[in-house]
């Protein structure tokens, strides 16, 4: 039976007396909380004109924001957030899904980028900067291969950040204590043969002391640079799948018979890890591959290696051949959805290709810009202490037009990962039968049917997108 | 003026219009709009392509998907195999009545709870570590060989240091489950089967266990299903991706995966939908065997 009115209205009261400190808790909260949220809001004081850029390294922001500030050929202020790569990955891309706006300008990192264009092409979320960077004339500026991994189907999408030459960054003070001249090195095979004298248990501990490098088949990023380093591509030009060719099977023999246990001369050391960097200070490995912004965080976090490492160019893996590899990677880019196209375009210019950003770049974070005009500038000749005097920046702008063209397939990430795999079950293979570093030649084969795995497996997602598929049905259509 | 029927029908809606209407939007809407979408390859919602079953019939013949669904089962048994009956013993042990200072025990084997997930799955990565880790230096400190120092989890063994990570976090979770079941066995029994002449492993048996029954269903069934969704922990504690070869590699990790790094919404909701499938039996069969078992008494 229904109470009558005034019953249910006394249940209420009597409800609300007997409610617990706990919910009068919370009601407090919510309602601290709700005019807390009303008085600070400042949505209404931000300058509409004002240009919002996310960014990933506070050393960026740091650089950008003082020139930002001085722009005088807009008018509209700059506002720099600083988020981690995954933060602007999945705030940029919810905004591209769903159409919505993000930032005006954002930096993107190389890892981040494929995600943009694993649709089609009409949904690609950012300007496409060809015909600005050709009116300019900046593309004959910009470092050609520094352009590669943030252009599909020949439009460019981002202005690069970077080059990211590798070189070969060793312990002079161990190398040189026991007279052996490392520049002699030319080849992998050089390098190795002159450092296996140093590969003993001096502490008797149990462990060699001392490995001729650092690199490890189990890490993804290694393998790729390595593999660059040799002319091994994963893609052709037009992004069709090479994993399974005979240069990359020959090249994944090379580095792979490097870590097996008969004749090992590398060295798993992580990278980013307390763990890793105490290793290299105790001289675990002897090389390590150091692309140009590798340097800073070594400077910063790794003091007990200053004024003991050399930099070298990369030994080849054949005599005459390449010298240099690339690692890593950012760009710069306009989304579509930008409501200050001109505005973004004048601030993307004037933060990648200022000298005072190029200098900065190189002093705060030991990167050299892509813009070739730059690098004439005498701050990349300054002998850097860290790595015993030498001119660093020169030598890495020396290496600069060398680095291999990359690939912009939003895949590339899915392959190097393949081919991660396909080298450990070689090396599982390979320890099996007894193989070890000089056994290349042994392993080759089966490097190639792992390949030819790896391709398969890549092929199998690429015929998934329907998106990439559309434009080949269409072409024949028409 | 409403008839008082008329008026406690409208006081009920009103009651249940915010649950209704919150369920509605939340839970009704999306999933049928999962099963939409499953027909559907997308690059985010506002891109797609209808292509009817092929999602399906390349889930069935998508190796990835296998191994993601191996891996969540592999990691699921061992969770029920080790976990469980590790909290049942903590459980016991602190049920003890001669065990002094059992809160500051039960604290501690709930704590790791505390932290949370993703806390636990980055002090995993530092812990299983080569050479530096406290996992590797304890075992080759405990066995005088050096050489374990460079024993690789994180690539070699990832579903071990899954396993005995999700141990650490969860054992003391299940523990107080068992715990508080075990506070509820009724002492009179006990104490009958001790006059009756039975051992603490009779007792166990015959006593305790058919008591804990209910309690003990339930914490399997809860253990299996946040087995069958894990993704925090390898995602953390394999940088985002499957691990060396996918060999950490779960259903929901590959779903995320194809969904919000993809874009690929479609494929993942089929791949949802599976694993809703795949629940959804595994909880119907254990309901039955449950029944069963309470009509054979």
């Amino acid at each position: 039976m229904t109470p009558p009115r005034i019953e249910r209205v006394t249940l209420l009261v009597l409800a609300i007396r007997h409610l617990s400190v706990g919910v009068w808790v919370i009601l407090a909260l919510l309602i601290l909380s709700a005019a807390a949220l009303v008085l600070t809001d400042r949505s209404d004081s931000r300058d509409d004109r004002a240009l919002s850029m996310w960014v990933f390294s506070p050393e960026h922001k740091l650089m950008y924001d003082p020139i930002a500030a001085r722009t005088s050929d807009t008018d509209a202020p700059l506002d720099i957030s600083i988020m981690s790569i995954a933060a602007i990955q999945s705030r940029m891309m919810s905004g591209f899904f769903g159409g919505l706006p993000t930032a005006d300008l954002i930096e993107v990192e190389r890892a981040t980028i494929g995600q943009v264009f694993m649709g089609p092409t009409e949904a690609i979320g950012f300007t496409d900067l060809t015909p600005l960077l050709e009116s300019e004339g900046l593309l004959d500026q910009i470092n050609p291969p520094s352009l590669s991994p943030w252009s599909t189907d020949g439009r460019v999408f981002g202005l690069p950040h970077d080059v990211h030459p590798v070189m070969l960054a060793y312990r002079a003070d161990i190398t040189e204590s026991a007279g052996i001249d490392l520049t002699q090195a030319q080849t992998w095979d050089e390098y190795f043969a002159m450092l296996r004298p140093l590969m003993r248990d001096n502490d008797n501990d149990g462990r060699i002391d001392h490995y001729p490098l650092a690199a490890w088949y189990t890490q993804p990023d290694t393998v790729e640079l390595l593999m660059l380093q040799g002319d091994g591509a994963l893609f052709d030009e037009h992004g069709v799948p090479a994993i399974d060719s005979d240069r990359n099977a020959q090249l994944l023999a090379r580095i792979v018979s490097w870590c097996l246990p008969d004749g090992r001369v590398a060295v798993d050391i992580e990278e980013f890890s307390a763990a890793g960097h105490q290793a290299r200070v105790d001289g675990v490995s002897i090389g390590n591959l150091c692309p140009d912004w590798m340097c800073s965080i070594w400077r910063m976090h790794v003091p007990g290696l200053d004024g003991k490492l050399k930099l070298m160019p990369l030994p080849a893996f054949e005599p005459g051949g390449r010298r240099t590899s690339v690692r890593g990677g950012t760009m710069l880019g306009i989304p579509t959805t930008t409501e200050h196209p001109d505005e973004a375009w004048t601030y993307a210019k004037t933060l990648y290709t200022s000298p005072d950003v190029a200098r900065e770049l190189y002093t705060l974070v030991d990167i050299i810009t892509p813009v070739r005009s730059l690098w004439d500038d005498p701050v990349y000749d300054q002998p850097d202490p860290y790595f015993m005097g030498q001119p660093k920046g020169r030598m890495f702008i020396e290496l600069a037009p060398m680095i291999p063209i990359r690939t912009s397939s939003p895949y590339n990430r899915a392959a190097v990962l393949e081919v991660r795999d396909a080298a450990i079950a070689l090396v599982d293979w390979a320890q099996s039968r007894g193989y070890g570093f000089n056994d290349v030649e042994s392993i080759e084969p089966r490097a190639k049917q792992l390949l030819e795995r790896a391709q398969t497996n890549v092929v199998r997602m690429m015929s998934r997108n329907a998106f990439a598929a559309l434009p080949e049905q269409e072409d024949r259509e028409q | 003026m409403s008839s008082p029927r008329t008026s406690r029908a409208l006081f009920l809606t009103i009651l249940l219009a915010p649950f209704v209407l919150i369920f509605s939007v939340f839970m009704l809407y999306p999933l049928a709009q999962s099963a939409v979408l499953a027909a559907h390859q997308t690059y985010g919602p506002g891109t797609r392509e209808y292509v009817g079953a092929h999602n399906l019939s390349l889930l069935i013949n998508d190796p990835l998907f296998w191994k993601a669904l191996k891996n969540t089962l592999v990691y699921t048994l061992g969770s029920l195999l080790i976990q469980l009956p590790i909290a049942f013993a903590l459980a016991l042990a602190l049920n003890s009545p001669k065990l002094r200072g059992r809160s500051i025990y039960r604290l501690v084997f709930f704590s790791p709870q505390l932290m949370g997930l993703v806390f636990v799955s980055i002090l995993g990565v530092l812990a299983f570590e080569k050479r530096m880790g406290l996992v590797n230096r304890s075992l080759a400190w405990v066995t005088g060989n050096s050489e374990l120092l460079e024993l690789d989890w994180l690539q070699e063994h990832v579903m071990a240091t899954l396993v005995l990570l999700s141990l650490w976090l969860y054992a003391g979770f299940n523990m107080i489950y068992f715990l508080a079941a075990l506070q509820n066995v009724d002492r009179s029994l006990i104490e009958a089967s001790e006059i009756d002449g039975a051992g603490p492993i009779a007792r166990l048996r015959h006593v305790i266990l058919p008591s804990i029954k209910p309690v003990a269903t339930f914490v399997v069934l809860l253990s299996m299903i946040g087995s069958l969704q894990l993704f925090e922990l390898p995602y953390i504690l394999l940088d985002s991706s499957g691990g060396p070869s996918n060999s950490g590699l779960t259903v929901v990790m590959y779903l995320y995966q194809n969904g919000f790094e993809l874009g690929d919404l479609g494929y993942a909701s089929a791949i949802g939908w599976a694993l809703a499938i795949m629940l959804i039996v595994l909880a119907l069969i254990q309901m039955n065997m449950i029944r069963r078992q309470e009509r054979l008494g």
